[in-house]
C-alpha cells in the first residue's frame, strides 16, 4: 500500500497544477453526467402524475431540473427575482462550506503524509462532543458577555482540538509501533467514536429537557458571533467570522505545509518515506504527528459544527468527515484547493435540501455523486486516453509543457 | 528496518485468545452468577451458536472474496461496498417480485439472490475496469466504490419506498437435512440451518481448493507476487486479475444478499447502512487469517460470535449499555490489526501491472 501511495503521490507532484484542475474539473463534469443518467432512469422508477412518457415508460424526474436546483438552489436562486445575498440557502452553502473546509484540511494533511485518515468522522464525533462538553462546564466560571464570548469560543475550539487530535493520535501510533493498517483502523474508530460518544452522552450529559439525544444548550454569548451589518442574520447559524477563520486556516496550513522544516519532512515522509528516514525524519513520531494535526483538524470541525450550527451537540452527526474525504481528494490534497472544493461540496449539500423541497427526487443523490467524483478523480488515465483519443490534445506531456509549475 | 523479537505477532494472540478463553471458562464455572458466569452461559446457549453462524455469513464470505482480489494484486477496500448493493439489490427484487411466491419452480427470495450476486459482481467489474485497465489508485477507487453504494442504497429505497428503509420481505427457510440433523451438538448447527450457511461452509472449502489446489489459484498468487514472472510465463496477468476481483465481487455477493435474506428481512439504508462495517470487518479477518480461506471462515467466527453473544444480552434482558457492548467487534479488529499488523501484503498488491513498460 506504502508503494502505491508512492507512486500516486509522484504522479501527482509530476502532473502540472493546470492538469490537476483539468482532472478535477472534468471528473467533475464525469460525475455529473453519470448522476444525470441515474436520476433520468431512477425516475422510470418511480410513481408520479406528470412525467415524461418515452415507450410506455414514464420518466418521473428531469434530470435538468434537478441539476437547477442543486446548483442554483444551493445559492437561494440568483436568476429570479428578489434575490438578496443574505438569504437562508446561501449561508447553509456557507456553513457547510466552513465546516468542510476544517474537514477537507484533516484528510488532506495525513493524505500529504501519506496516511489516510478516514476518522475525520469518528474525531469530529469526539472534538465536538468535548467541546459542547468544555464550554458547558467553564460557562459557570467565566462572565457572560462580551468577555464570555472571548473566552469560551477559544476554549471550545480548543477542546475541540485536542479531542480530535488526541483521537487520531491513537490510529497513527498504532500505524507506527504496530504497523495496524491505518484505513481500517480509522474506519472502525468511527464506529467506536459514535458508540463511545453516545454512551457518554446518555451516562451524564443528556439535556434533561429533551428526548432528543443531545448535550444540553451552550450560553447564546458562546456561539460564534456574527458580523453586525454585512453578516447574516442570527437565524441563519452561519457566521462570517467562521467562514474567515477557516480560510486563514486554510492559510495557515498551506504555509505550514510549504514553508516549514515540519512540512517539508511531512511531505517527504508521504512521497519517500525511505528518503525522509535517511534524511533524519523519524518516520513513526511523524505519523503521530501528522495523524494528530489531521485529528486536531476534524475536532475543530466539531467544535464548529457545535459552536456555529446548534449551539449544542447531538448525537446525530452529519457524515462530514465523508464528505471530508471527498473534498480533499477532489482538491488533490492540496490545501488551498481544499476551500473551493469545500464550497463546491457546500454547494451540494445545501442544495440537496433544494432538491428535496423542490423536486421529488431523494436528496441522497448528492452521497452518490460525491462518491461518482471521488471515482473518476481517482482515475486520471481514464481522462487522458479520452482526451488522446477525441480531442487530440496530445499526451501527458504535452499537457504538462502548457501548464503551470507544480506547486510543490 | 529491525523488528524487535517480542513483537506481538499471530500465534501469540491465538495464545493469548485462548489463555483468557480459558480463565473465563473456569471463572464461570465456578462463579456462576457472576458476569462470567452469565457471559459463559449464554455463549453455551444453542442460539448462540445459531445466530454467530448466521452473522459470519457476510464476513466470511466477503474475506474469501477480498483474500482472492488481494492476492491476485488488487486490495479491494470497496468490499463494504459490495455488501451492501448485493444486500440492498437482493431485498429489492425479492420484494418486487412478491415476497413468498415463485417464479418458474423458483422462489422469488432465490431470484433476489441471484440479482444480488449479480449486481455485486457488476459492481466489482467496475471496481476491475476502473484499477486494471485505467491504473485509478486501489484505496481511492475502493472507497469510491463504498461511498457511491452508501449513497445508492438509500436513493433507490426512498424512490421505492419514500424512506431509506425497506419494506421487510421475510427470510429464507431453513434447510433441514433428515438424520444427520439429529447428531448432537453438531446437528443443530450445521444440518438445521438457514441456506446462506451452507453457502458460506461450500465457499470456504471451495475456495480454499481453487486457491490452493488449482493452475488458477497459483497464476492468482504469481500475479499478486511477480506478475512480470506470470506474464513472462504466457499468462494474461489482466485477465487473472479480472477474474480475480469478479470473483470477490461473486463471494461478496454471496455474503451480502445471504445475509440480507437469511438473517435482516429489510434493508436499512440509513447512516452506515444495515451492513456497518462489516466489509471492512472481513478486511481485518483475512488479515488475521493470513489470506487463507479456511481460517477467513474460523476468524469470522470470532468478529460473529461476539455480536452473538451482545444480542443475546440485549434478547435476555440484561441492562448493558447497548452502545458501548456494540462497539467491542470493532475494538477487537483493532486489536487483531495490532497483532497481526506486519502481515505481509503481495508484493504487486496496489500496483497496476503495466505490461508494455520497459
Amino acid at each position: 500500500m506504502r508503494d502505491d501511495l508512492e507512486r500516486l503521490l509522484e504522479r501527482l507532484i509530476h502532473a502540472s497544477v493546470a492538469e490537476r484542475v483539468a482532472i478535477s474539473v472534468a471528473a467533475l463534469f464525469a460525475a455529473i453526467l453519470v448522476g444525470g443518467v441515474l436520476v433520468f432512469v431512477s425516475g422510470g422508477f418511480a410513481s408520479c402524475r406528470a412525467g415524461l412518457d418515452l415507450a410506455g415508460v414514464t420518466f418521473c424526474y428531469n434530470p435538468i431540473q434537478v441539476y437547477y436546483e442543486l446548483f442554483l438552489g444551493s445559492l437561494g436562486h440568483p436568476l429570479e427575482g428578489d434575490w438578496s445575498p443574505m438569504n437562508y440557502s446561501l449561508a447553509t452553502t456557507l456553513r457547510q462550506t466552513t465546516l468542510l473546509i476544517f474537514a477537507g484540511l484533516s484528510v488532506a494533511v495525513a493524505f500529504r503524509a501519506g496516511l489516510f485518515n478516514i476518522g475525520t468522522q469518528g474525531q469530529l464525533v469526539i472534538g465536538g462532543l468535548l467541546t459542547a462538553v468544555t464550554v458547558l462546564f467553564a460557562a459557570s466560571y467565566v462572565p457572560g458577555g462580551f468577555v464570555g464570548t472571548v473566552l469560551l469560543i477559544p476554549i471550545g475550539v480548543l477542546a475541540g482540538a485536542v479531542g480530535g487530535g488526541l483521537y487520531g493520535a491513537i490510529p497513527g501510533a498504532l500505524k507506527a509501533y504496530a504497523g495496524a493498517n491505518e484505513v481500517i483502523t480509522t474506519i472502525m474508530l468511527n464506529f467506536i467514536a459514535a458508540g463511545v460518544a453516545s454512551t457518554l452522552l446518555s451516562w451524564r450529559f443528556q439535556d434533561p429537557d429533551s428526548a432528543n439525544p443531545q448535550t444540553r444548550a451552550i450560553p447564546e454569548y458562546a456561539e460564534i458571533p456574527n458580523v453586525p451589518v454585512v453578516g447574516f442574520s442570527g437565524r441563519m447559524d452561519f457566521s462570517l467570522l467562521a467562514l474567515g477563520f477557516a480560510v486563514a486556516l486554510m492559510i495557515g496550513i498551506a504555509w505550514l505545509l510549504a514553508r516549514t522544516s515540519f512540512g517539508y519532512e511531512l511531505r517527504t515522509s508521504g512521497i519517500q518515506p525511505k528518503a525522509a528516514a535517511y534524511g533524519g525524519v523519524d518516520e513513526k513520531r511523524m505519523t503521530v504527528a501528522s495523524m494528530t494535526l489531521s485529528g486536531a483538524l476534524g475536532g475543530i470541525a466539531g467544535a464548529f459544527w457545535v459552536l456555529m450550527e446548534h449551539g449544542r451537540w447531538l448525537e446525530n452527526v452529519p457524515a462530514l468527515g465523508f464528505d471530508g474525504i471527498a473534498v480533499s481528494i477532489l482538491a488533490g490534497n492540496n490545501p488551498l484547493g481544499v476551500g473551493a472544493a469545500a464550497f463546491l461540496f457546500g454547494v451540494l449539500s445545501s442544495g440537496s435540501n433544494a432538491i428535496n423541497t423542490a423536486t421529488d427526487v431523494p436528496p441522497e443523490l448528492v452521497g452518490v455523486l460525491s462518491g461518482l467524483i471521488i471515482l473518476f478523480v481517482a482515475m486520471p488515465e481514464f481522462f487522458r486516453m479520452m482526451g488522446r483519443r477525441y480531442a487530440d490534445v496530445g499526451g501527458p506531456e504535452r499537457t504538462r509543457s502548457t501548464g503551470g509549475e507544480a506547486d510543490d | 528496518m529491525i523488528e524487535l523479537p517480542s513483537r506481538p505477532d499471530r500465534r501469540t494472540l491465538l495464545v493469548g485468545l485462548g489463555a483468557i478463553t480459558a480463565v473465563w471458562v473456569v471463572l464461570g464455572l465456578v462463579f456462576p452468577d457472576s458476569w462470567a458466569g452469565v457471559l459463559l452461559s449464554i455463549a453455551a446457549n444453542p442460539s448462540t451458536h445459531t445466530t454467530m453462524l448466521r452473522l459470519a455469513v457476510p464476513i466470511a464470505l466477503a474475506a474469501i472474496g477480498g483474500i482472492f482480489a488481494e492476492k491476485s494484486g488488487v486490495i479491494n477496500i470497496g468490499i463494504e461496498g459490495l455488501l451492501i448493493v448485493s444486500a440492498f439489490s437482493a431485498i429489492i427484487v425479492t420484494f418486487w417480485l412478491g415476497s413468498g411466491e415463485s417464479t418458474l419452480a423458483l422462489s422469488h427470495h432465490w431470484w433476489g439472490f441471484a440479482v444480488g450476486v449479480l449486481v455485486s459482481t457488476l459492481f466489482a467489474l467496475l471496481f476491475a475496469v476502473v484499477c486494471i485497465d485505467f491504473k485509478a489508485d486501489q484505496i481511492i477507487a475502493g472507497l469510491a466504490v463504498w461511498l457511491i453504494a452508501l449513497g445508492l442504497a438509500p436513493f433507490v429505497s426512498r424512490i421505492v419506498f419514500d424512506s431509506p428503509n425497506t419494506a421487510g420481505v421475510g427470510y429464507f427457510q431453513n434447510v433441514t437435512i433428515p438424520v444427520l440433523s439429529e447428531i448432537p451438538l453438531l446437528g443443530y448447527l450445521l444440518f438445521d440451518t438457514p441456506p446462506q450457511v451452507y453457502i458460506m461452509l461450500a465457499a470456504a472449502v471451495a475456495g480454499w481448493y481453487l486457491l490452493n489446489r488449482t493452475a488458477f489459484g497459483r497464476w492468482v498468487v504469481a500475479s499478486g507476487e511477480n506478475p512480470k514472472a506470470l506474464d513472462t510465463a504466457g499468462v494474461d496477468v489482466r485477465r487473472v486479475r479480472y477474474t480475480a476481483v469478479l470473483l470477490s465481487g461473486i463471494f461478496a455477493g454471496l455474503g451480502g444478499a445471504g445475509f440480507a435474506l437469511g438473517q435482516l428481512g429489510t434493508f436499512a439504508g440509513g447512516g452506515e447502512t444495515a451492513i456497518g462495517g462489516r466489509g471492512f470487518i472481513a478486511i481485518a479477518t483475512y488479515l488475521f487469517a493470513n489470506y487463507h480461506p479456511i481460517g477467513a471462515l474460523l476468524g469470522s467466527f470470532l468478529f460473529a460470535g461476539l455480536e452473538a453473544m451482545q444480542f443475546q444480552l440485549q434478547n435476555l434482558g440484561y441492562a448493558v449499555p447497548t452502545e458501548l457492548i456494540r462497539t467491542i467487534p470493532y475494538a477487537t479488529v483493532i486489536v487483531v490489526l495490532v497483532f497481526v499488523g506486519k502481515t505481509r501484503l503481495p508484493e504487486a498488491a496496489g500496483e497496476a501491472y503495466d505490461g508494455d513498460e520497459d
